[in-house]
C-alpha cells in the first residue's frame, strides 16, 4: 500500500467520525454535549482538510498510483 | 326498598364527594403524612360513612362536618406556609438524634424513642454500624434521615475527579407494542425516525414492549420475543476506537515523512485529534 492510500484510508475513516459526530450533535438533547460535538466537528473538519491537501500533493509525486 | 335507596343514593353521592375532598386535601405520600392530616383523613372517612349507612340521619349536618374536616388542614396548610411559627406549632420541628456522631439521649427520650428503634431504623437506611454515622435527625413526619461520615459516603464523579456527560432524563417512545407521539414530538422526532430506527434493527413495532430514547437521541427498545438477540449500537465506542487509530496512524505518518511542513502538519493534527478526544471521552464512553 503506498503512503497516498494509506493517508486517504485514515481520511475516510476521519469522515466517518465526523458523519457519526454530526449525527449525534442533532439528536443530543443537552446543550452542554451539543456545544463539544460542535466543537469536534469544526476540529474534525479542520484535520481534514489538511489531510485533502497532503493526499493531494502525495498523488502528484506518485502518478503512477493515483486512484489505488 | 326505600331506605336501601336512600342508603344507595347517599352512598354513591358521598363517594364522589369525598374522592373530591381527597383531592382537595392535597397530594400527599399516605406514609409522611403530618398527624393533624391524618386525624383529617380518619374524620371525613367516618363521617362520610356514618352519613351514607343512615346513622346521621340529616346530610346537611353530615355536611357541615365534612367541610369542617376538610377546609380545616387546607386552611393550616396555608397559615403554615405564610408564617414560619405557625408552621412549626403545627407541624412541630424535627429533633436531632445523633449529632457529630454522638447519640443525643435527651432527645431521644423526648420522643420515646428506645436505643434498638433507634438502631433499627439506622439500619434501614444502611448505616448498620453506629461508628459510620455523622448526623441523623428525626423529621416531622416521624421518618429518620442520616447523614454517613464523609469517608463513608457513596463515592460520585465529583469525588473521583471525574469529567461526567451531563445527561436529560430518558423519554418512553413505545410502550406495549404502540408509539407515543407525544413524547416523540418533545424530543422533535417523528413516527417515521422511529420506523427508520426499528428497519435498522430490523424489529417491527408490534413486538416492541418498551423503547426509551436517552438524551444521546439513541432508542433503546425491550422485546416481547426475548430470544432475539437484538445488535447493540456500540457508534459512540466507534467514534471513539475510530479517532484513536486515525490519531495512531497521524502519528506513524509524522515519523516516516521527510518531508519537514508534512511531518509538522501530522504532528499538529495527531495532538489535534488526542485534545479532542480527552474532551469527548465523557461523552462517548460513559
Amino acid at each position: 500500500m503506498t503512503v497516498a492510500s494509506q493517508v486517504r484510508q485514515t481520511l475516510a475513516s476521519l469522515k466517518g467520525v465526523q458523519g457519526n459526530l454530526r449525527i449525534y450533535s442533532t439528536q443530543t438533547q443537552d446543550d452542554e454535549t451539543v456545544s463539544i460535538y460542535k466543537e469536534a466537528l469544526e476540529t474534525t473538519e479542520a484535520v481534514i482538510n489538511d489531510l485533502e491537501k497532503r493526499v493531494q500533493v502525495l498523488e502528484f509525486q506518485e502518478p503512477q498510483y493515483e486512484g489505488n | 326498598m326505600q331506605l336501601g335507596l336512600q342508603i344507595l343514593y347517599r352512598s354513591i353521592g358521598l363517594f364522589i364527594l369525598v374522592l373530591v375532598a381527597i383531592r382537595i386535601l392535597g397530594k400527599i405520600n399516605i406514609a409522611r403524612v403530618p398527624s393533624y392530616k391524618l386525624v383529617s383523613y380518619y374524620a371525613i372517612a367516618t363521617i362520610a360513612v356514618l352519613i351514607s349507612v343512615n346513622i346521621i340521619k340529616d346530610v346537611a349536618l353530615g355536611l357541615i362536618a365534612l367541610g369542617v374536616w376538610v377546609l380545616f388542614p387546607v386552611l393550616l396548610d396555608y397559615l403554615s406556609l405564610r408564617s414560619k411559627l405557625l408552621h412549626d406549632l403545627i407541624n412541630g420541628k424535627e429533633t436531632v438524634l445523633i449529632k457529630h456522631g454522638k447519640i443525643m439521649e435527651e432527645n431521644l427520650k423526648q420522643i420515646r424513642l428506645t436505643g434498638e428503634e433507634l438502631l433499627s431504623e439506622l439500619r434501614s437506611k444502611n448505616a448498620f454500624n453506629l461508628m459510620d454515622v455523622e448526623f441523623a435527625v428525626m423529621e416531622t413526619t416521624g421518618e429518620i434521615n442520616v447523614y454517613l461520615k464523609s469517608d463513608k459516603e457513596p463515592v460520585s464523579g465529583h469525588d473521583l475527579g471525574i469529567m461526567t456527560a451531563p445527561q436529560t432524563e430518558p423519554q418512553t417512545v413505545i410502550l406495549d407494542g404502540n408509539a407515543l407521539n407525544e413524547s416523540m414530538a418533545s424530543l422533535g422526532l417523528n413516527k417515521e425516525w422511529l420506523h427508520i430506527q426499528l428497519e435498522n434493527m430490523g424489529v417491527s413495532l408490534d413486538n416492541v414492549f418498551l423503547g426509551q430514547v436517552d438524551s444521546s437521541g439513541d432508542l433503546y427498545i425491550d422485546l416481547f420475543d426475548d430470544a432475539i438477540e437484538l445488535p447493540q449500537a456500540k457508534v459512540k465506542e466507534m467514534i471513539y476506537a475510530n479517532m484513536e487509530k486515525a490519531e495512531a496512524s497521524l502519528t506513524t505518518f509524522a515519523l516516516e515523512t521527510e518531508d519537514d511542513s508534512a511531518k509538522a502538519m501530522y504532528e499538529k493534527n495527531a495532538k489535534k485529534l488526542k485534545h479532542l478526544m480527552a474532551k469527548l471521552y465523557p461523552c462517548l464512553l460513559r
